[in-house]
């Protein structure tokens, strides 16, 4: 199995290759496109035109389009981004800088979508029939058409506002500095061995994470369900019965592994966009990460910015489809046989 | 099989309701503990919500004017204002312009230090205001100090600045944006990437952490050479949208907050435990006009000025707190004339445009720009504009336009006839209201005729105060009355704060925790 998943994993790379210049070119293209002056926004509102012109020639921006794009290409490969126009610091290193907090709060919002999608899911498959069926669809359908930013709005005011539970600014409390070692806050409050310090932080991720784990959750439930129904169409299903299981082992022991495929597959896909999901509830939870950072890029046109975090969320994407594919590969016998 | 599975299966992993509600009881006690600073009211902290990060730890890069009070926690400047905008004594114990304004006697203190332990001296100073500017670093202060041609060193704590032309305004522009004194010798050691990821100045706090678009911790800086703070912990929470600072000031989660809704600000009077305030502040907003195209007939500008309905627009906007103006200055600033007014006169709008050709039935077309969301109700603002304007026969295609963007367009002549314009000046002179907004050598000025510009490019050099004073009176007169600038209203400052923490209002809208206190 491991030379297949190393076949795969190779396979996925190379295939990598084309869609991220793909999305390079794309990304290149449609900000030049934007009627912004890279050269004038970068100055000082004060600059003459003569300097604006030279910086216009320091920055490359007198080449030819196809010339400029490979030496943004070559620049990217690099790292080297430009420096941001509104905060005059190297863009590569503020989404470096702020890359670890999106993660972990993407991680965790996963992991509760995870377990409310799986959870849901069972629990809409067990009520199917009856008369609390209609009343799960529709709780869904509900559920499904709230987004994040809403839910993010909704879980402050009530935990945070009206029920006094939670906090919801920052990752951390005042009183708490925060330690530095891998910019990942939950693993460094343990490396530092400060267990206050990290309950403290994990109370802070709870309400973005659920925010965003509540918006993503829905659809996993109801794929979750539909593949259940598929499933028990199945023979193997009756011959268990048959067998004389208890309908638990089925669904948990049989059914489940079956139905999960699926799931895995919408769970990858949710993940991009609850990656791209965390733009707004970091804005409105003052969480310091890489969503915070392009909102304010996008408002003051920092293209530098834009184009850094565009890079890395293409990235992330193409690294997680590459994970799910061989998660799907170590789950999936009928593909490993192939 | 389809009827095995319609059916409802007997389940086996039945959760057993007494169980179920076990299991919440055990969740809602994991959970029951109360946001940190909702907590026991600490008196030695604060905790505030603020709108915007900092663009840079480098005080002296850009200009920020919503940064200017954190700045001024870390970072002394020369000159400071007290609450009703005076010049006062800061780093510098004295200052000395020149009767010709071409030179400025300068004595520091000899008892500020900066976070490092170095002290501050005349070094400092040459370094910040003149070897910096001239070094090709592209800060923002290389522009309000292009004129220091030299400052001689005669000991630590004295200097003199020398100005290639007359700077008459050099002590406002020290207590203005960017004048911040940074620390040569360490600045030179760790570089500006080392300088801005730990700032060292000397102010009456220490920077101890800093997240980028999250928050900002302070410590009081005990070695501060002025009134100690009393506040030892300051916590700057960067909240940026208006719902969640208004949810994390409510929840007490925060001690104090600012630029929140007018009509939040006003329900929060009614609220028990907190103040709610709408504070005028020297920010105006106006209309940056065109001398050309539509708005090269003098008839239309003044006819768009009188459609205007200032007052209506406060009440609407602002709740009634903002002073509708004439003149481009702030009531109590030295540029403001108290018996001048331009009235809001539909009718002589009519006649004027009549007398041009225009009327409700064959409008005088014009494009009007403004930003949405750059100041409070800015976008709202301008769509009421745009209707009073229908009303008298000026029709207004209205786009948005980022702030950044206003320079862009300007330079390359690319504004439309009329752009809404939000324009702060802390110090309250008139050089930085009409001076800077009115010079059409400077990108600010959307208005490129030299009839007024060469009025407000002679004022810069004037170096005796009162007739400059005078001579901006004069000017902010004339630049109405021939339709160069539509002021509209100064604009307001609203603040939320839990009523136990009192602070030092200043004219100009700066929140400072150095000055405040728990009662």
């Amino acid at each position: 199995m491991v030379a297949t998943l190393l076949q795969l994993l190779a396979r996925r790379l190379v295939v990598s290759i084309p869609i991220l210049l793909l999305v390079c070119a794309l990304l290149f293209a449609i900000l030049r496109v934007l009627p912004v002056d890279i050269a004038a926004m970068s100055m000082p509102p004060t600059a003459t035109i003569a300097e604006i012109e030279a910086k216009r020639r320091e920055m490359g921006l007198d080449q030819p389009l196809p010339q400029q794009f490979l030496i943004w290409l070559e620049d990217a490969a690099h790292g080297r981004f430009g420096r941001s126009i509104q905060l005059r610091r190297d863009a590569g290193s503020l989404v470096a800088d702020t890359l670890p907090a999106t993660i972990e709060l993407a991680v965790a919002a996963m992991v509760i979508a995870t377990v409310l999608g799986l959870g849901g899911g069972l629990l809409l498959f067990h009520v199917r029939g009856t008369k609390l069926e209609i009343v799960g669809e529709v709780a869904s359908t509900v559920l499904l058409s709230i987004p994040e930013f809403l839910w993010a709005l909704f879980l402050l005011f009530i935990f945070g506002v009206a029920l006094h539970l939670l906090p919801f600014t920052g990752r951390l409390p005042p009183e708490f500095v925060r330690p530095n070692v891998t910019g990942f806050l939950l693993l460094d409050t343990f490396l530092v061995w400060r267990p206050d310090m990290f309950w403290a932080a994990v109370k802070h991720m709870i309400l973005p994470a659920c925010a965003l784990g509540l918006a993503f959750s829905p659809a996993i439930m109801r794929v979750l369900r539909s593949s259940l129904l598929d499933v028990y169409q199945e023979d193997f299903i009756a011959q268990l019965r048959l067998r004389g299981l208890s309908e638990g082992r089925i669904l948990i022991g049989h059914a489940l592994k079956n139905a999960i495929l699926p799931t895995l597959t919408l769970m990858g896909v949710q993940f991009g966009f609850l990656f791209s999901g965390t733009l707004l509830v970091e804005v409105i939870y003052s969480y310091p990460g890489m969503g915070n950072l392009m909102v304010d890029a996008v408002r003051n046109a920092d293209l530098p910015i834009i184009q850094a975090v565009g890079l890395t969320y293409c990235i992330v994407v193409l690294l997680i489809t590459i994970v799910v594919d061989c998660l799907y590969l170590v789950l999936n016998p009928k593909l490993r046989a192939r | 099989m389809r009827g095995v599975t319609g059916a409802r299966a007997p389940m086996t992993l039945e959760i057993r309701r007494r169980a179920f509600l076990r299991m919440l009881a055990l969740g809602a006690a994991g959970v029951a503990v109360r946001a940190e600073s909702a907590a026991a009211a600490d008196t030695d902290s604060v905790t505030i919500a603020w709108p915007n990060d900092i663009p840079t730890w480098d005080p002296n890069q850009r200009f920020s004017p919503d940064s200017q009070p954190i700045f001024k926690m870390v970072f002394d400047q020369p000159i400071s204002q007290d609450p009703q905008l005076r010049l006062v004594p800061h780093l510098m114990k004295s200052w000395e312009l020149a009767p010709d304004a071409l030179s400025m006697q300068v004595e520091l203190r000899d008892d500020a230090v900066f976070h490092n332990g170095d002290s501050v001296t005349t070094e400092d100073f040459r370094y910040t205001f003149f070897e910096r500017v001239k070094s090709g670093s592209r800060l923002d202060t290389a522009n309000s100090w292009k004129k220091v041609q030299e400052i001689e060193i005669h000991s630590p704590t004295k200097a003199t600045m020398r100005f290639s032309d007359a700077t008459p305004t050099a002590p406002q522009w020290m207590a203005f944006l960017g004048s911040y004194v940074v620390p040569k010798k360490y600045l030179e050691s760790v570089g500006v990437e080392g300088f801005v990821k730990k700032p060292v100045g000397s102010g009456p706090y220490r920077l101890v952490d800093y997240e980028l678009n999250s928050r900002m911790i302070f410590e009081r800086n005990d070695r501060y050479w002025g009134p100690k703070p009393k506040i030892a912990r300051v916590t700057i929470q960067i909240v940026k949208d208006p719902s969640a600072r208004i949810a994390a000031i409510q929840s007490g989660q925060v001690d104090l907050t600012v630029n929140v809704p007018v009509r939040e600000a006003l329900r929060f009077q009614q609220e028990a435990g907190f103040a709610g305030e709408l504070n005028p502040m020297t920010r105006v907003v106006l209309l940056q006009v065109r001398n050309d195209l539509a708005f090269a007939d003098d008839n239309v500008r003044l006819a768009a000025h009188h459609a205007i309905d200032k007052e209506a627009l406060s009440k609407a906007f602002y709740g009634g707190a903002a002073v509708a103006l004439s003149v481009p200055a702030t009531p109590g600033t030295p540029g403001y004339l108290a018996d001048f007014q331009f009235k809001h006169d539909p009718n002589r709008a009519k006649e004027l445009l009549a007398k041009s050709g225009f009327g409700p039935d064959k409008p005088a077309k014009i494009g009007f720009a403004s930003t949405n969301g750059q100041f409070p109700s800015d976008y709202d603002i301008a769509r009421a504009i745009v209707q009073m304007w229908k009303r008298v026969g000026i029709e207004a295609n209205l786009e948005v336009i980022e702030y950044g963007k206003y320079f862009e367009l300007n330079r390359g002549s690319k504004l439309p006839e009329a752009t809404l314009y939000s324009w702060e000046n802390s110090t309250g002179d008139p050089e930085m209201f009409a001076g800077n907004l009115l010079n059409p050598k400077l990108p600010f000025s959307a208005w490129k005729d030299m009839a007024v510009g060469d009025k407000v490019v002679a004022l810069m050099n004037v170096a005796n105060y009162d007739r400059r004073i005078a001579g901006y009176k004069a000017l902010n007169k004339f630049a109405v009355e021939t339709g160069a600038t539509i002021p509209l209203l100064q604009s307001v400052q609203t603040l939320v704060r839990k009523k136990g923490l009192t602070y030092t209002k200043y004219g100009n809208g700066w929140v400072l925790p150095q000055s405040m206190a728990w009662s």
